[in-house]
């Protein structure tokens, strides 16, 4: 086998990407969120197509048609999110898409023979090839999803962030199996942001950064500022308000709050007039944390307390009543009511200035949305249209606008800016520059540092569950926010 | 986004939901006037009269269904609860309760039956039609135990009134159990375009997430939309008695899909959120009238069957269309 | 709002439609002499009403042929055993006009209302099978079904010699024609034979072969061991019960059966001894009497309240005489061509 070598030049996600692996080489894919890792896993994978630039496999150019295509032709692919049935049995998993058969007839002996071997190979025989996929940990289903993987003998195995929900010693465990697979001259790309992990596992890196690699080399030799350097390396733009606020007293505090999975530990106190950034890596726990703060996930320990009153189990029926509004990170699924109109979505939390004894008055709905419309300036024909006839900004304004109609104090916003246009983004920072300004709280969660820095008062990172060590934002820059939210603390203070 | 004739397709788009049942109905009554022997009688005012009676029922079901299925559920046990009901009803006139009285238990019964759904649903968050399936049959089993699998015949009162025809030769005077049933339409579509009530079915079955999100307290207001639709299910059951002077532990079996059938018919969608009163009324007309018509026209009655069927299949698919349509 | 006016059109097209023209009438002028006569039966698919059918077609045929002209049209309810669709039957061919109806009622109690509005609306009614609360109509042809079951009674008591343990497996509530038959049955039996005692008269067995074979296997798992004879009223339960019978090995007459109705699967079971007695009506002089009473009535005639189609007693040693053999085997085909 001779080495494995993929370049591209599609346009927007992906500009300029080049890397290439040996077999048996484990080759590190690191970058920012939105760097452009998952498109180009995509393209590997046969889901896109390259607009330009080609993938060489041992040294035979080759087009992945679609996902079976490449799965053939020897790329196996594991996901960030698990993808196995959850009832079926591990037996039935590892097998899924790849069952032996004949004439469309099972064969029950030599399947389990093939799923006893692929799990042996990766010495994880005790798992139980009838167990459930949902009664096992979620070490265990990684190594059935890696099983699956092996099933084909793979050349290529691509991994995204394969220890994102992984405890230390499951980790551990994961890169002893990747030694093995090493040795049978599988190429491994390693994709992940933990750059430690990156350098326990590579002899290579790449950095992408916009779509572009802008960096690679061997990983025995490399300095982790430098690469952290590499994957942030942009300018902060003038694109945001720089005022600073007044703080008031505290409105909101966590205090080691701990949810069912996630956050493990969660401590912050956020003040009248203040934005409160959240910085971190995507499956740390940033959102469950809100959630749970705002009574849609149960909160297994810690405390919650809003103004100077404990407030910890809740729900949003009543977290709405203190004035907190939550904005959903998932605005296509949890955000809005797509099919509904305009002026249903701005005023649902609060129909009283618009109804009378239960009846709403269509016409002071209607005049109510039009006002917000204007506010927020939000491009749509009329308060009676669909919000799916929106467009993504736009969209996000109404969501937005929601919480602004129901007068909340306390805003816990969950990606706001994910998405949208860099107009609808400027708006956005306006607002929440006002809102501040008028003495209102706000939490504002986001994978995009600069905005975070431009914007908020004060930032804490979130890293693995844990949330601590809020420090006003002018202690921060890129480079330390992102050693912090990759759990390089000493980068981050140095 | 502001290109003028994407609005104006928009807004055609609109109007054709709205008016796309009407149309149906005109269509099939159109469809059934082609043939002058069956003109002669399809137009007479008795008929209306009939074809009204006849839809009684399903419309009072639909009613309380349409609720139902704009909040994302279904309910299976539509048909079982009517037979019950018409059960309880005669059994509380036979044992010599005043007619209010039997009245009132009658929808009572329904009502907690609708209660103990929602309560199952949203307290165990169970699938809506598992449970109603569950539901249908304690309903249908416990009708024939109070019945003692038989009919129970009413003695003569004012409740076997509500569906009598009164005059069977002219359209006047109407029976009291359509006048009710088009009072109840007029409630049912305020309540659910123009209260808080409504709106806030209209979001659970549009997104049950957002409206978690948006603090609307989902579980009281599913077990609120089940027993507010036993209630009707309970008038319907009364209906049902009425018409057949007795109650019967075996009626209305299969009710419940013609309910939906009607429901569906109307725009609805079973996915949730979306679905109008005024559509549902329309789409039981438009199967009674189909009935009707097909009776008239001499066609056997597998004909109908098969007929009814088609015109489900094509409404919802049309509805399909109309809504690609409206999106771009 | 809007809703609401969307439903207006559909009022008004109704309320103008129902103010517009009113009822004219055109089969029944009698000038023209010519009948359109709906006959509703209980269900379509059993045997029994295929003969009725049969019969009314026979009348069609020989009304025609007299030179009145004569169209019969044959409705059963969507749903068979379904009271409210029969009930929607009836009143499509009331509001349609037709000169008259004859009908089968599902039910005595929840068929009086209709077909009361009926007779007011002009449409007279002759019944058919079973009776009606109500004194109405033109005219009631059927079985005396109270001397068909004495009959059923006798032959049983006759077979047992006077005494043992019996069962009757009743047919379904509401239905007056069977429940006679059931009173008959056991007013025989109270009467001529006192010694016999009745194990079992409560349980019934529904509208289909399928109900009433769960209910027979049901009775015989619990008395299969005491039981010496059986008595069904109509033909689902007699199939189902020769059949469940013979399934537990006590056809043959080890248990004596008696029935009611034939049709070709009884009439079998007859003839191989399974069923030892089986009481026959004549469905077909039903069917075709109760198009002949309309058409006489139509036509001014006085008719009589009550009309009867007698019933005959079949069993293997009788069944190949001429005339029970026509009743046992109705000539269906020769009126039924589709």
């Amino acid at each position: 086998m001779v080495g494995v070598r993929k370049s591209f030049g599609a346009t927007h996600a992906l500009k300029n990407v080049s890397f290439e692996v040996g077999p048996g080489e484990v080759h590190a894919l690191i970058g920012e969120n939105g760097a452009g890792k998952s498109t180009l896993m995509k393209v590997l994978s046969g889901a896109y197509q390259a607009d330009t630039g080609q993938i060489e496999l041992d040294g035979e150019r080759f087009v992945p048609k679609d996902p079976l295509h490449a799965r053939r032709s020897g790329i196996a692919m594991i996901y960030q999110e698990l993808s196995l049935a959850p009832h079926l049995s591990v037996e039935e998993n590892v097998l899924l898409g790849e069952e032996p058969h004949r004439f469309g007839w099972l064969n029950r002996p030599r399947r389990r023979t093939v799923a006893r071997e692929a799990l042996a190979e990766l010495h994880h025989e005790n798992i139980s090839l009838d167990a459930p996929v949902s009664r096992l940990t979620i070490a265990e289903q990684q190594i059935v999803e890696i099983a699956r993987a092996l099933i084909g003998s793979p050349k290529v195995l691509i991994m995204d962030e394969p220890t994102s929900s992984l405890t230390q010693v499951d980790a551990e465990n994961l890169f002893t199996v990747i030694d093995r697979l090493r040795q049978r001259d599988v190429s491994i790309v390693y994709i992940s942001h933990f750059l430690e992990e990156c350098q326990r596992v590579a002899a290579r890196y790449t950095v992408l950064r916009d779509g572009e690699s802008v960096g690679a080399g061997g990983m025995a030799s490399a300095r982790l500022n430098d690469i952290i350097r590499l994957m942030v390396g942009r300018e902060i733009q003038d694109i945001y308000p720089r005022t600073s606020h007044a703080l008031g007293k505290p409105v909101l505090e966590l205090q080691a709050l701990r949810g069912v999975a996630k956050p493990r530990s969660a401590n912050l106190i956020l003040h009248e007039g203040e934005i409160l950034g959240i910085a971190g890596l995507i499956g740390t726990g940033r959102t469950e944390t809100l959630r749970a703060c705002f009574g849609l996930d149960r909160i297994k320990s810690g405390s919650v307390w809003v103004g100077s009153r404990e407030s910890t189990h809740s729900s949003p029926t009543r977290r709405l009543a203190e004035g907190i509004g939550l904005l959903s990170e998932n605005r296509k699924e949890e955000g809005l009511l797509l099919n509904r109109t305009l002026a249903d979505n701005l005023t649902l939390t609060r129909y009283g200035p618009v109804s009378k004894l239960g009846l709403v008055n269509r016409h002071r709905q209607r005049q109510c949305a039009q006002d917000w419309l204007a506010r927020l300036e939000v491009r749509a024909q009329s308060p009676e249209q669909a919000v799916s006839e929106l467009s993504g900004g736009n969209q996000q304004k109404i969501a937005v606008g929601r919480l602004l109609h129901h007068n909340a104090r306390i805003f816990l916003l969950d990606e706001p800016t994910r998405g949208i246009d860099v107009g609808s983004k400027v708006q956005i920072y306006k607002l929440l520059d006002e809102l501040a300004a008028q003495g209102k709280a706000v939490v504002f969660v986001s994978s995009y540092l600069p905005e975070l820095l431009g914007v908020c008062d004060t930032i804490g990172v979130m890293c693995r569950g844990v949330l601590s060590a809020v420090r006003p934002a002018r202690e921060w820059n890129e480079h330390t926010l992102m050693a912090a939210a990759i759990g390089q603390w000493q980068a981050a203070t140095s | 986004m502001s290109d003028p004739s994407r609005f104006n397709r928009r807004r055609v788009g609109r109007l054709l939901n709205a008016i796309g049942p009407v149309f149906g109905l005109a269509l099939v009554i159109g469809l059934f006037s082609l043939s002058p022997a069956v003109r002669a009688h399809f137009f007479t005012g008795v008929n209306c009269k009939i074809i009204l009676l006849q839809t009684v029922i399903v419309a009072i079901g639909a009613l309380g269904m349409t609720m139902i299925i704009i909040s994302g559920g279904i309910d299976l046990s539509v048909g079982s609860v009517v037979a019950l009901t018409s059960v309880v009803g005669a059994t509380s006139l036979v044992k010599g309760y005043a007619p209010v009285t039997a009245i009132a238990l009658t929808i009572a019964v329904a009502g907690g039956i609708g209660l103990i759904n929602g309560l199952i649903i949203a307290g165990f968050r169970m699938m809506p039609f598992i449970v109603t399936l569950g539901m249908m049959g304690v309903a249908r089993g416990t009708a024939k135990w109070l019945a003692d699998n038989q009919t129970v015949n009413a003695p003569k009162s004012c409740v076997n009134n509500l569906m009598d025809m009164l005059d069977p030769l002219h359209f006047f005077p109407l029976p009291l159990g359509i006048w009710i049933t088009m009072a109840l339409a007029v409630v049912m579509a305020v309540v659910m375009q123009r209260t808080i009530f409504g709106r806030y079915i209209f979001a659970i079955g549009s997104n049950e997430a957002t409206a978690r999100l948006c603090g609307i307290r989902v579980g009281p207001m599913k077990v609120a939309i089940y027993a507010l639709a036993g209630l009707l299910f309970g008038l319907a059951g009364l209906m049902q008695m009425s018409r057949l002077t007795q109650g019967d532990p075996t009626v209305a079996i299969g009710l419940e899909l013609d309910i939906i059938a009607a429901v569906v018919i109307g725009g609805a969608s079973l996915n949730g959120g979306t679905g109008s009163i005024s559509g549902s009324i329309i789409g039981a007309l438009i199967m009674a009238v189909l009935r009707s018509g097909s009776s008239q026209m001499n066609w056997p009655n597998f004909v109908q069957e098969i007929i009814i069927g088609i015109v489900i299949i094509l409404a919802v698919g049309l509805d399909k269309f109309r809504q690609r349509k409206a999106a771009f | 709002m809007k809703s609401l006016l969307r439903l207006l059109p559909v009022f008004v097209l109704l309320s103008v439609a129902g103010c517009g023209r009113q009822s004219e009438g055109t089969g029944s002028t009698p000038g023209a002499r010519s009948y359109t006569i709906a006959v509703i039966p209980k269900g379509t698919t059993h045997e029994f009403w295929k003969s009725i059918h049969a019969g009314a077609v026979k009348a069609e045929r020989e009304l025609n042929e007299k030179g009145v002209k004569t169209e019969i049209i044959w409705k059963g309810p969507l749903k068979e055993d379904d009271r409210d669709q029969q009930i929607q039957v009836v009143e499509n061919f009331m509001s349609r006009r037709v000169s008259g109806i004859v009908l089968a009622p599902l039910d005595s109690q929840a068929l009086v209302k209709p077909v009361e509005n009926a007779i007011q609306a002009k449409v007279p009614v002759v019944i058919i099978d079973s009776d009606v609360k109500s004194d109405q109509y033109v005219s009631f042809v059927a079985t005396d079904n109270y001397k068909g079951g004495r009959l059923a009674g006798e032959r049983l008591g006759q077979l047992l010699a006077g005494k043992g343990n019996v069962i009757l497996l009743r047919y379904a509530v509401g239905s007056a024609s069977t429940e006679a038959r059931e009173i008959g049955f056991l007013d025989a039996l109270k009467s001529k034979y006192p010694e016999i005692k009745l194990i079992s008269s409560d349980q019934r067995s529904g509208p289909t072969r399928e109900t009433a074979y769960q209910a027979s296997q049901n009775l015989l798992n619990r008395f299969g061991n005491e039981v010496d004879g059986i008595f069904c009223p109509c033909e689902p339960p007699t199939i189902a019960m020769t059949k469940a019978l013979r399934d537990i090995g006590k056809a043959g007459g080890k248990v004596k059966m008696v029935g009611f109705d034939s049709g070709s699967q009884s009439v079998l079971d007859l003839k191989n001894g399974d069923v030892q007695g089986l009481v026959v009506q004549n469905p077909v002089l039903m069917g075709y009497l109760g198009v002949m009473t309309m058409v006489k009535h139509l036509q001014g005639e006085k008719v009589a309240k009550r009309i009867d189609t007698g019933v005959v007693l079949a069993t293997p040693e009788n069944m190949e005489q001429p005339e029970i053999k026509e009743l046992l085997r109705p000539p269906i085909d020769k009126y039924l061509t589709e």
